[in-house]
């Protein structure tokens, strides 16, 4: 090969470095804070548990303080809703206005006109917009093209699972105090890790045969430099050993550590398919 | 009318002319570009081939840029060029990440010198005040639209009169770069396309792009 190669991106798979690296790592946050707001959320509204929808409208705050965070220029932040019909970074801020002012009115309505029509409405409305702030950040990442791994449709499916595994973890955290109801979200949880685990499966098994790129970033998260994050805090912090506590153990401070484990390991998530995406090499080289 | 490029990959010799007027013309600050010269061997020996390409923004007529910019910062002008409005990005640099071309950059550095530690340069601190650009937002290539346009207001053909054409295609030593109107079936980049078989860079992500390659 020539000597002079100013730019290595444009001959080999290239990692993106804007998303994970300085500032970038806010977005594997943001994504994360995204998820489990909108999942615990929608976990909460099925246990009817004021806390937790309490909990999801703070954490959906930090979801957008994290986005504008990342921003450059955070002051021109509400600019980031002008292009909806497009953009789903748009889609995702208007979700999460929308989600902070809903909630907040039905949290309201709960507390002071509980069982009434009203409520009902504002609670499915909540509910819309909660799902919505979930999803949001898969489609962000779903949509770039240009990085094979992220370009899936499974990406969105997996974040909404994954924000619900973390919302039923912080519920169950939550409502240690009320033992029937934490014992339920404990099952739940067990359910949801499994079909978060599966999930995981299936979109590293697509992208090792849907391009070379997303083969080459899927290697990376299997054995390359983000297999430690991915095998020790995403697979075995967050899935593995938290379905094993929550099979065998049921005091309290076992099921808290499981579901700090399971949140540790939904970042880490994040974390990881970010870091892994890579670019196609712009030039021939073979 | 859309502007379009066509390179004869032949007749680039990897010069980096084109980098350095477009340096010079937009005042760039270091460690930014808005056009590079790519060079890669293909082959093995002793059937070798070494591959220039000659790229920049592609001003792509499906631009995902375009699409995924939340502020309607990038968008894309009547003539087919895709623009920032510096003072409408907030720098979230999804544009970036969803460039399949990798065509974008990130000014971040706003003290940045071209000799770091010795004071900024007579020409930089001209560039300061003629063309400044904004510290935290994205940049990319624009086709050199302040030449095509006073060129147009002063009835100049670009692609044809010097003046009205992007610094990049005037300052080519071998006439490699070639720019006119895609839209107009006459025009010379269109006959080089037709007769040439001219192809745009990674026409796999169907953004079709407005710059053409040939050999």
């Amino acid at each position: 090969m020539i000597g002079t190669r100013p730019y290595d991106f444009m001959v080999k798979y290239t990692p993106q470095r804007d998303w994970i690296e300085g500032h970038g790592i806010l977005i594997a946050f943001a994504l994360f804070f995204g998820g489990i707001a909108g999942g615990l959320y929608l976990v909460s509204l099925y246990y009817d548990s004021m806390w937790g929808m309490f909990i999801a409208w703070i954490l959906a705050m930090v979801t957008g303080l994290t986005d504008m965070a990342h921003l450059s220029k955070p002051m021109r932040f509400w600019r980031m809703m002008l292009k909806p019909k497009t953009s789903w970074i748009s889609r995702g801020f208007i979700f999460i206005w929308l989600f902070l002012g809903v909630a907040a009115i039905q949290m309201a309505i709960s507390y002071w006109a509980d069982g009434t029509a009203i409520e009902t409405v504002f609670k499915v409305l909540g509910g819309i917009m909660a799902f919505g702030v979930a999803i949001y950040s898969g489609f962000v990442v779903g949509y770039v093209g240009a990085i094979k791994l992220w370009n899936s449709a499974i990406i969105p499916i997996l974040f909404v699972i994954a924000g619900v595994a973390g919302g039923l973890a912080l519920l169950m955290v939550i409502s240690l105090g009320n033992s029937s109801l934490s014992t339920d979200v404990a099952v739940a949880l067990r359910v949801a890790l499994i079909a978060y685990a599966v999930c995981v499966a299936i979109y590293l098994w697509m992208a090792t045969y849907e391009s070379t790129a997303a083969r080459d970033s899927a290697m990376r998260i299997l054995k390359g430099g983000v297999a430690s994050v991915f095998w020790l805090l995403v697979i075995l912090l967050g899935i593995a050993v938290p379905i094993i506590m929550l099979f065998a153990a049921s005091s309290s401070a076992v099921l808290i550590i499981a579901g700090i484990m399971v949140i540790i390991g939904g970042v880490a998530l994040r974390y990881s398919i970010l870091k892994a995406g890579v670019y196609s090499p712009l030039v021939p080289t073979e | 009318m859309r502007w379009g490029m066509v390179i004869e990959q032949k007749r680039c010799i990897g010069c980096n002319a084109c980098v350095l007027a477009c340096k010079a013309e937009h005042f760039l600050p270091p460690e930014i570009l808005w056009n590079r010269v790519l060079i890669s061997e293909t082959g093995k020996y002793p059937t070798v081939n070494k591959v220039i390409y000659n790229v920049r923004c592609n001003q792509c007529a499906e631009p995902k840029c375009v699409d995924v910019c939340p502020t309607g910062a990038t968008r894309q002008r009547e003539d087919g060029i895709v623009i920032i409005e510096e003072d409408e990005c907030v720098g979230c640099r999804y544009c970036m990440i969803a460039c399949p071309y990798q065509a974008r950059s990130f000014y971040e550095d706003g003290d940045a010198e071209y000799f770091p530690g010795q004071g900024l340069t007579e020409h930089e601190k001209i560039g300061k005040t003629l063309y400044p650009h904004e510290v935290g937002v994205v940049q990319k290539c624009g086709f050199c639209k302040e030449r095509i346009d006073e060129g147009l207001a002063k009835g100049l053909k670009p692609g044809v009169d010097r003046e009205a054409s992007p610094a990049c295609v005037i300052s080519c030593p071998t006439k490699a770069m070639h720019f006119g109107d895609l839209d107009d079936p006459y025009s010379e980049i269109n006959r080089l396309i037709k007769e040439k078989k001219g192809k745009p860079f990674h026409p796999e992500y169907d953004t079709q792009a407005s710059i053409y390659y040939i050999d």
